[in-house]
């Protein structure tokens, strides 16, 4: 087992891995950009080494700041978390060209997986059906054009690297489509770094629904079934949940053949997630290979809590050169979990990104919630990165069950001095569509309207009384309010920051 | 409407209560704005103003100027230009995300305010429309 793990990450996914790391009796490496020095992995971690300026291209996907931190360090593994530079091939190859152990599929697997053209191939040689759509070679706007045509519109126009539904654009008719293909490269180029665009038929009303896979370095490999991924803003998921209303028994059993069929053609090894597109519902619902994300999913946890498994000790496990820690056979789902994405962002407002102080920031502690989350109070939403505050994880033994406790844990879940969607959420989960469980991913955006008239446009008379107690206060001495702002300004972390060098 | 009553119980935690049941409410004060957080809704009580959610700006100076801390990443006109309403003026890019400023209206540039690769703050205009 290794003795140190440097965690290539910020925010939620790197204090996770921190988590784990400490369980394990391993120790942990931070590394952090000037924004992030007082971020609470920075102060979690056994060390914290500095890695650049705030913007994300010189500092958390700088390579050679990254390599040289672990060599700094001793490390002998990293962990790359999710986004930056998880699913880039250069890095895993940097990594292993370092003697250092990348925990994550081998390089060349990242690649061909990276390449939606690639991934594709792959899927259709291991038998698993795919969407019709091609990236044309030649990558002219017109060129892409013409094959938005050929693949027939409705299409999405996607880059070929990266995800999280960056870059990803809609296209309803011929005339959208050079405004779409110039700000699809544009966002493509500032996120990725290639601009490379992939064209792909829209699949109406789909259900987004993923297996999750793992692999030791000896060829076993298991599925630890579905997760539900529907609810999505803007190609974005912001609430997923395992199992799925949609997957029957014989349905889960195809799609997990199906992901498992895909890992092994690609030689996968470590955590990855086989995402499909679900065509209707029941035995017979039809699926449609995605993608292959080679890396720990931002949801990862629903999965954790309705199979008992942690993901991320399996991962270090893997990637130490041990066995997949369970069997196919002793893996089973049990009861149903729901996980909620708090973002900072103001739904009012187009999901504008906010970025600015956490003046309260309280996570909801109950029976059956987990919080993943990565900030404090006291502390500050940066504008350089993703959005992401928290993820909070519901189990119940019903959906049901898992509902009413997302909903209870985010109606006591305050976030002030910046705007979040929770109140957004808290709409979503109470939808009649979402209560149902019919839904598919392109719900919240068609209601987004009504769910947005359901928030409240005025301040309701105990919001007034509140906030007239708050400024009645006397100005001396300070309100209790400012009074533990004050006390957070001056916790020990902002002066052991140097110290910890 | 029964009286409301107002406890503070410590720490931005506030017990509001009427005669027959009462709510749990966090609330801090941040300039003049006023957050309260009850059951899972955020109101910002701004002011005297009691309005709860965000004011939709219409007016030019609001329509024109940043709405969240950004970097330029392109101006696409040039002081005297004539603009149509919807014309791409500036992109700005904040936390991996382009975000047009358009024209809200027609009219010619008079001046503008900001610099390509500038970090620009919300409310600083960026753009004179005449």
């Amino acid at each position: 087992m290794f003795q140190r793990i440097l965690i290539a990450n910020r925010g939620e996914i790197a204090v996770r891995v921190i988590r784990a790391c400490r369980e394990l009796g391993i120790e942990s490496v931070a590394v952090y950009s000037d924004a992030d020095a007082q971020s609470l992995h920075v102060a979690l971690a056994d060390r914290a080494v500095r890695i650049g300026p705030p913007a994300a291209a010189e500092s958390y996907l700088s390579i050679p700041a990254l390599v040289d931190a672990a060599r700094q360090t001793g490390a002998e593994a990293v962990h790359p978390g999710y986004g930056f530079l998880s699913e880039n091939d250069a890095f895993a190859r940097a990594c292993e060209d370092a003697g250092i152990v990348f925990i994550g599929p081998p390089a060349n697997v990242i690649a061909s997986m990276g390449s939606k053209v690639a991934a594709r191939k792959l899927a259709e040689g291991a038998g698993a059906p795919v969407v019709p759509g091609e990236t044309s070679i030649d990558q002219s706007d017109a060129a892409i054009a013409a094959a938005a045509e050929r693949v027939g519109l409705p299409v999405l126009i996607k880059p070929s690297e990266g995800g999280g539904g960056i870059g990803m654009k809609a296209v309803h008719d011929a005339a959208g489509l050079p405004a779409a293909i110039a700000q699809a490269r544009r966002e493509a180029i500032a996120a990725f770094g290639d601009g490379t665009l992939y064209v792909e038929r829209l699949v109406q009303r789909p259900r987004h629904v993923e297996i999750q896979v793992m692999a030791d370095g000896a060829g076993h490999l298991v599925h630890l079934f579905e997760r539900e991924c529907s609810l999505q803003r803007r190609h974005q998921k912001i609430i997923e949940e395992s199992p799925s209303t949609a997957v029957t028994p014989a349905l889960r059993a195809r799609m997990g053949d199906a992901a498992v069929a895909i890992a092994r053609a690609a030689g996968y090894r470590n955590a990855g997630t086989v995402e499909f597109l679900v065509e209707g519902a029941g035995d017979g619902a039809s699926f449609y290979f995605l993608e292959m994300n080679t890396r720990l999913q931002v949801e990862h946890p629903v999965t954790e809590q309705t199979t008992g498994v942690d993901l991320v000790r399996a991962q270090i496990a893997v990637a130490a050169g041990g066995p997949l820690p369970w069997t196919q056979a002793q893996l089973a789902q049990r009861g149903h979990a729901i996980e909620a994405r708090v973002y900072a962002e103001d739904p009012m407002r187009g999901d504008l990104p906010q970025a600015g102080p956490l003046l309260l920031y309280r996570e909801p502690l109950m029976p059956g919630v987990r919080v993943d989350g990565g900030a404090v109070e006291g502390g500050e939403i940066s504008i350089h990165y993703d959005p992401l505050v928290a993820k909070v994880i519901a189990s119940g033994e019903t959906r049901e069950a898992a509902r009413q406790r997302l909903l209870a844990a985010l109606r006591d879940f305050p976030i002030l001095g910046i705007r979040t969607n929770v109140p957004f959420l808290v709409g979503v989960l109470e939808h009649p569509r979402f209560v149902s469980g019919d839904i598919h991913t392109g719900m919240v955006d068609a209601d987004r309207d009504s769910l947005l008239a359901a928030l409240p446009h005025e301040a309701s008379p105990e919001a007034l009384a509140v906030a007239g107690a708050l400024s009645g206060g006397p100005p001396t001495p300070p309100s209790a309010a400012t009074a533990r702002l004050t006390r957070v300004t001056m916790d020990p972390w902002v002066t052991l920051a140097d110290w910890r060098g | 409407m029964a009286e409301l009553t107002v406890t503070p119980l410590g720490g931005g935690r506030y017990r509001v209560s009427d005669r027959a049941s009462h709510v749990v409410a966090y609330a801090v004060q941040s300039g003049r704005e006023r957050w309260v957080f009850i059951e899972g809704m955020v109101y910002v009580v701004a002011g005297t103003d009691s309005r709860g959610g965000i004011v939709h700006a219409t007016d030019d100076d609001v329509a024109l100027s940043a709405p969240m801390p950004a970097t330029v990443a392109a101006i696409n006109v040039t002081p005297g230009q004539e603009v149509e309403t919807g014309d791409l003026l500036i992109m700005l890019e904040a936390m991996k995300m382009e975000l047009p400023i358009r024209a809200p209206r027609a009219g010619r540039v008079t001046a503008i305010g900001c610099a390509k690769g500038e970090l620009v703050q919300p409310g600083v205009t960026l753009l004179e429309l005449e």
